[in-house]
């Protein structure tokens, strides 16, 4: 199952490098919301809870804007048949969600290192409490997006359809971690922010059990 | 292949009463010594009594109200709260302001009153004797 699991990945990120759509998409994503934020704000002050609901919204949106080409990418070539026939479900799922994983870490740690070098406003404070919820956090998004990727891959209008299914799974981990990035910020110690923490960890557990039973059903169609 | 769907079923209802609960819970931690509080600069609930010999101000145009509040040890800070005055704040026995410590001043978000109770039992006994 490992060694499929990452046999998996390894297509993924092979056929990722032919085309580049999800990296490409992601990175223009990043550079123009980014660019968008620092033009309208100008030389405004703003506060630290607005800088980090602002670099949730970069995250939401840029995961939108990526992370379904995981199983439309198959619907579109017509190769999910052969995955079929290949491997069992629960391993397809395991090699989409490490692809995912990677991609989301790679894209935050972006996105964080632009807000940390551009917002003065974003200055992480407790590394390690940022660090710990940003991973938790990180989890919890590449795996309700793979879920939801995988429901949404043989829908039409699958662009409108990702957002609007992942807003209302996804808002109990972005208001969390919204809250979670502002105590980094603040310098809070891990005393205070231990609610938090407690329910990203729930919200990871639970989203993975879900998606590995769900998972089935919505592949064996 | 029916125990997963038990396990995973069992699991995900553990956590999402473990994670309802949590959702319940505030960070916000009731404070009574008003030090503490100009000290550390976060989000409390400060509890105290109202300082009736000084002055306080409502200004009415911008809704702003300030007074001077004092806790058990006799420390005294200026709250500022955006929002009219509370209907039975001159009777209060004791105040809960909601909010941070921040250039000087409490700056409350909220402000809860703890009233005499109307009904106790003392009185009644003294109503019923008179009535008689």
């Amino acid at each position: 199952m490992v060694g499929k699991t990452y046999a998996l990945y390894r297509k993924d990120y092979h056929s990722e490098l032919r085309t580049r759509y999800a990296v490409n998409s992601l990175a223009m994503f990043i550079i123009v919301a980014i660019s968008v934020i620092l033009f309208s704000i100008g030389n405004e002050q703003i506060t630290q809870s607005l800088t980090s609901g602002l670099f949730w919204v970069v995250i939401f949106f840029s995961a939108m804007s990526g992370l379904a080409r995981a199983f439309v990418s198959e619907e579109e070539r017509g190769t999910s048949l052969l995955l079929h026939l290949i491997a069992a479900p629960s391993t397809i799922f395991s090699g989409k969600l490490l692809f995912n994983l990677i991609l989301v870490f790679c894209m935050n740690i972006i996105i964080a290192v632009l807000y940390t070098a551009l917002f003065d406003a974003f200055i992480i404070r407790n590394f390690a409490l940022f660090a710990v919820s940003f991973i938790l956090g990180n989890i919890g998004l590449a795996v309700a997006s793979t879920i939801i990727a995988a429901i949404i891959s043989k829908a039409g209008a699958k662009g409108t359809l990702y957002p609007v299914l992942s807003f209302p799974i996804l808002l109990p981990l972005i208001l969390t971690s919204v809250q979670l990035t502002l105590y980094s910020n603040q310098g809070s110690s891990f005393a205070d922010a231990k609610f938090e923490l407690a329910i990203v960890l729930c919200y990871d557990v639970i989203m993975l059990t879900g998606s590995f039973m769900l998972f089935d059903f919505v592949w064996k169609d | 292949m029916k125990n997963k769907y038990l396990f995973g079923g069992l699991i995900i209802v553990i956590f999402l009463g473990f994670m309802a609960y949590l959702f319940t819970q505030s960070n916000i931690k009731y404070e009574s010594d008003f030090a503490k509080v100009m000290k550390e600069q976060k989000v409390v609930k400060a509890t105290g009594s109202w300082v009736k010999d000084k002055s306080y101000v409502m200004d009415i145009q911008n809704r702003v109200f300030s007074f001077y509040m004092e806790d058990a040890d006799g420390h005294q800070m200026k709250v500022v709260y955006n929002g009219s005055m509370p209907n039975n704040f001159a009777s209060a026995q004791s105040i809960v302001v909601t909010g941070e410590y921040k250039d000087g001043c409490f700056q409350a978000t909220n402000i809860l009153t703890k009233c005499p109770s109307k009904y106790e039992g003392q009185n009644v006994q003294a109503v019923k004797t008179s009535n008689l």
